[in-house]
């Protein structure tokens, strides 16, 4: 799906012109938001080790697009991608607010370089819809839902789809 | 209560009238015991009736207050019974340690007016506790055996009671921490320098500068000491080629002799896992393709039987492997006619070039397929093995007289002697062994042929690359770049132009995180003292990357 | 009138134990009986309903000291007489069964003399008590 059509189904449920499918029902998401350019996304808490400053990051040759390199992190090399590029955004310019993600997932180690880490913030499930089938395509099958929460739009990110982790 | 005081002693004849038969009984059982195993067959129902009669003699043997009869039947119920529930355990050891006691029993029995050996009996039921530890033992430590099948056992190690068994991945964990902290004195060091330059405090300096050198060699100890529990004696990989051989030379109807020295040279164990398929494969090689038939070999006045000598030697970090043998020796202008229908281009001149083509897929030097080449692997695959090991291997060859490999290993995968070179502000680390020498470029001397770099070097025409256009960071070939170094490998060169050469460190190997996906010419990554990462370059895989147009 | 035992055990040595021990001290004089296995034993049993008290040993060939015990309860035959089940090794979990098929007690070997006039005492005025 193209960014575009991913703001605009964001916009549909901000305005609540379009009938909103059926929120899920009690409990809530325990979210780490970060900001890629102008949009704020989450993934699971419990999938993130930690969060760091971004040092220096060696490049490998031939390595693939996505893989922006790898740095030091106490000892461990830690390899650092970029998901802007699978979510169709172009690549990153790193300032002083940009970090670095550590998570942990399928026995992987790795650091997602981000624009700015936001907050962790516990999200009731009851705020989250999710996206409708015209958003949705095996592309985009990464996006687990829209949180709409304290006057803010998270975009919940399914973590192994969007690194392309799953067989 | 002994045997003195016990009131039937008076019946010890009638004890040895009753008991002799049965422990001839279980004797003659385990004889047959063992007959059986050793045929392939079960001996389960022995089993089930010697038990019986074993505990009539030590219930016997009790009332007669004849305890050393009384525990060696106890302990022979044991093992029959342990045998029941672990059919793992019915060995050509156990039958024999079965045999040994049944016969103990009558000898004991039969000389039970003396009131029996406690000794001898004590030495027998020790040896049967000993199986059952090793029984329960064996049991328990199922996922381990599936690892390290070879124990963790150094070179000359003492026997039982001054050993202790360590999971070799804790091993590999120690050497983590262990480069961790090569790491973290390598920064030590800079940042002495850095505070060295701008304080006044000459007498603290002194006192700082000389603690860390102390501490340099606390390191390079501890480094040696770590390195050291992980070396294993090649002996361990060489000691089953011989009866190996035997095999594969029957299958060829050739004879062969392999002698072996150097079996105590020692190795990095993770280095030694990886290094048996090869060698096999290169003994395979030789016997299959190599060696004659004894017909052939008296043809041409050689002994009938062919002589393999395999040898390994230590020096300056490496280890040297050599495995040669008296046979056809390498056909060069079959190679060469070969080279040509693959396309490839040869310098003909260059026997040694010539040689180490057979390393390339698709050679093959055998002109009939025999029965066993199916089974052969391409020396392309021992090639890639050997080198993914961080070694070299290269050939040598005398037309009828035979040939020589000869393998060059680290003697451990962990720690790399290196060169820093940088490239583009990033910086690259290069095996030592790999670099034949680093140049100063002199404009003039780098030329163009055919649009590609070439530089005289030691009287050689070779190749030469620019460091940004192989890694990937500039696209311009041969910009200004103020040095070059010449890799080397197998016979092969090539000139890399760098920007700078930054200086020699012992790296720590790490490997490549999957993420990274298959890079080429990187082969793993490494931290250098500035707590930066720094890639660690594939001499091997650029030096056969095809040269660019 | 002297009193009577029965020993059911496959060894001939332990019959010569026996023999030993019933030739001597308190217990001289006492007729015994011998069966050198379960059915034997068995038999000696139903024509011996004076015996005072029985020794049998648990692990026989054929019929074992269990099965006789089991097969006695089975048939009611001679329900006074106790009968001590001799063993070499046992469990709680055997003297529980045995007691359960109809033992009266155990004997553990290695037994002495001593042993055995003790549990003979025991069984004689045991049952001069249930007569009483």
């Amino acid at each position: 799906m193209s960014r575009d059509g991913l703001l605009r189904f964001a916009d549909t449920v901000n305005r609540e012109t379009a009938p909103a499918p059926a929120p899920m029902p009690g409990g809530e998401l325990h979210l780490i938001a970060f900001g890629l350019d102008r949009e704020e996304y989450g993934i699971k808490v419990g999938q993130v080790r930690e969060v760091i400053r971004v040092t220096e990051i060696t490049r490998v040759p031939q390595s693939p697009p996505h893989v922006r390199g790898v740095t030091n992190l106490r000892g461990r090399i830690l390899p650092v991608v970029e998901i802007r590029s699978r979510l169709g955004l172009e690549p990153a310019v790193v300032t002083p607010r940009s970090r670095i993600i550590v998570v942990d997932v399928q026995d992987r180690v790795l650091g997602i370089l981000v624009d700015a880490v936001l907050q962790v913030a516990k999200v009731p499930l009851d705020t989250v819809t999710p996206p409708p089938d015209e958003v949705l395509s095996p592309q985009t099958d990464y996006i687990n839902g829209v949180a709409h929460w304290s006057g803010r739009l998270i975009i919940l990110l399914e973590l192994e789809k969007v690194l392309l982790l799953q067989a | 209560m002994t045997q003195e005081d016990n009131a039937f002693k008076e019946l010890i004849d009638d004890y040895v009238v009753e008991c002799l038969p049965l422990a001839e009984r279980v004797a003659d059982t385990f004889v047959e015991l063992e007959r059986r195993w050793h045929a392939g067959s079960v001996a389960d129902d022995l089993l089930g009736s010697v038990k019986g009669t074993l505990h009539t003699v030590k219930g016997n043997s009790a009332m007669m207050g004849l305890a050393p009869m009384q525990e060696l039947a106890h302990a022979l119920e044991d093992v029959c019974a342990l045998l029941g529930r672990d059919a793992e355990l019915q060995t050509e050891q156990t039958a024999a340690l079965l045999v040994a006691g049944g016969s103990l029993l009558v000898e004991q029995v039969r000389a039970a007016a003396k009131g029996g050996d406690r000794r001898r009996t004590r030495e027998f039921v020790a040896q049967v506790r000993a199986l059952e530890s090793r029984a329960s033992e064996s049991a328990a430590t199922v996922d381990r055996r599936r690892g390290d099948r070879r124990g963790t056992a150094e070179p000359g190690a003492e026997p039982s009671g001054s050993v202790v068994r360590v999971d070799f991945r804790r091993l590999d964990t120690l050497l983590e921490v262990l480069g961790e902290g090569l790491i973290e004195h390598s920064a030590l060091v800079e940042a002495y320098r850095r505070v060295a330059r701008r304080s006044e405090a000459v007498e603290e300096l002194g006192d700082l500068d000389r603690t860390i050198v102390a501490l340099e060699k606390t390191m390079k100890r501890l480094e040696a000491v770590v390195m050291g529990i992980r070396l294993l004696p090649i002996s361990t990989v060489f000691g089953r080629f011989p009866r190996l051989l035997r095999d594969i030379a029957h299958g060829e109807g050739k004879r062969v002799r392999l002698a072996v020295s150097g079996g105590e040279t020692a190795l990095d164990k993770a280095v030694l896992d990886r290094l048996g398929e090869p060698l096999l494969h290169l003994l395979n090689n030789a016997v299959v393709h190599g060696i004659e038939t004894p017909e052939e070999r008296r043809a041409g006045g050689k002994p009938p039987e062919a002589a393999l000598e395999l040898s390994a030697v230590s020096h300056s970090g490496r280890v040297v492997i050599r495995l040669s043998d008296d046979g056809r020796g390498l056909d060069e202008a079959r190679i060469l006619a070969k080279a040509e229908a693959l396309g490839l281009e040869v310098r003909s001149a260059d026997p040694e070039q010539i040689r180490s083509l057979i390393f390339l897929p698709g050679f093959s030097t055998a002109a009939e397929v025999s029965q066993l080449a199916g089974r052969g692997v391409g020396l392309d695959v021992v090639a890639t093995s050997i080198r993914g090991l961080g070694g070299t291997i290269d050939v040598e060859s005398q037309p009828g007289r035979g040939v020589t490999f000869v393998l060059n290993l680290p003697l451990t995968l962990a720690i790399v002697r290196s060169l820093i070179v940088e490239v583009d502000q990033e910086r690259y680390a290069v095996p030592i062994s790999h670099v034949a020498e680093t140049v100063r470029a002199e404009p003039e001397a780098i030329h163009e042929i055919n649009r590609r770099g070439v530089a005289l070097w030691r009287g050689d025409l070779i190749h030469v690359s620019d460091g940004g256009a192989l890694l990937g960071t500039a696209s311009s070939p041969t910009k200004a770049r103020r040095f070059f170094i010449v890799i080397s490998s197998g016979g092969k060169r090539r000139g890399v132009m760098v920007d700078r050469l930054v200086g020699h460190q012992d790296v720590v190997v790490k490997g490549l995180d999957p993420t990274l996906g298959r890079p080429e010419v990187v082969s793993g990554t490494t931290i250098l003292g500035d707590g930066r990462v720094a890639c660690i370059l594939d001499a091997v895989r650029i030096l056969d990357q095809r040269i660019p147009a | 009138m002297p009193n009577s035992f029965l020993v059911v055990d496959d060894s001939k040595l332990h019959h010569q134990m026996y023999k030993l021990v019933f030739s001597r001290g308190s217990l001289a004089g006492s007729t015994v009986y011998h069966a050198t296995n379960g059915r034997e034993g068995y038999t000696m049993l139903a024509e011996h309903p004076e015996l005072s008290l029985v020794f049998l040993d648990l692990n026989m060939p054929e019929m074992n000291g269990l099965e006789l015990l089991q097969r006695r309860r089975a048939e009611r035959l001679h329900p006074h007489i106790p009968i001590v089940l001799v063993t070499t090794e046992g469990t709680k979990e055997d003297e529980r069964r045995g007691r359960d098929a109809g033992a009266w007690d155990y004997l553990r070997k290695p037994f002495q003399p001593a042993d055995v006039e003790r549990i003979v005492a025991r069984a004689l005025s045991d049952s001069r008590a249930a007569s009483a």
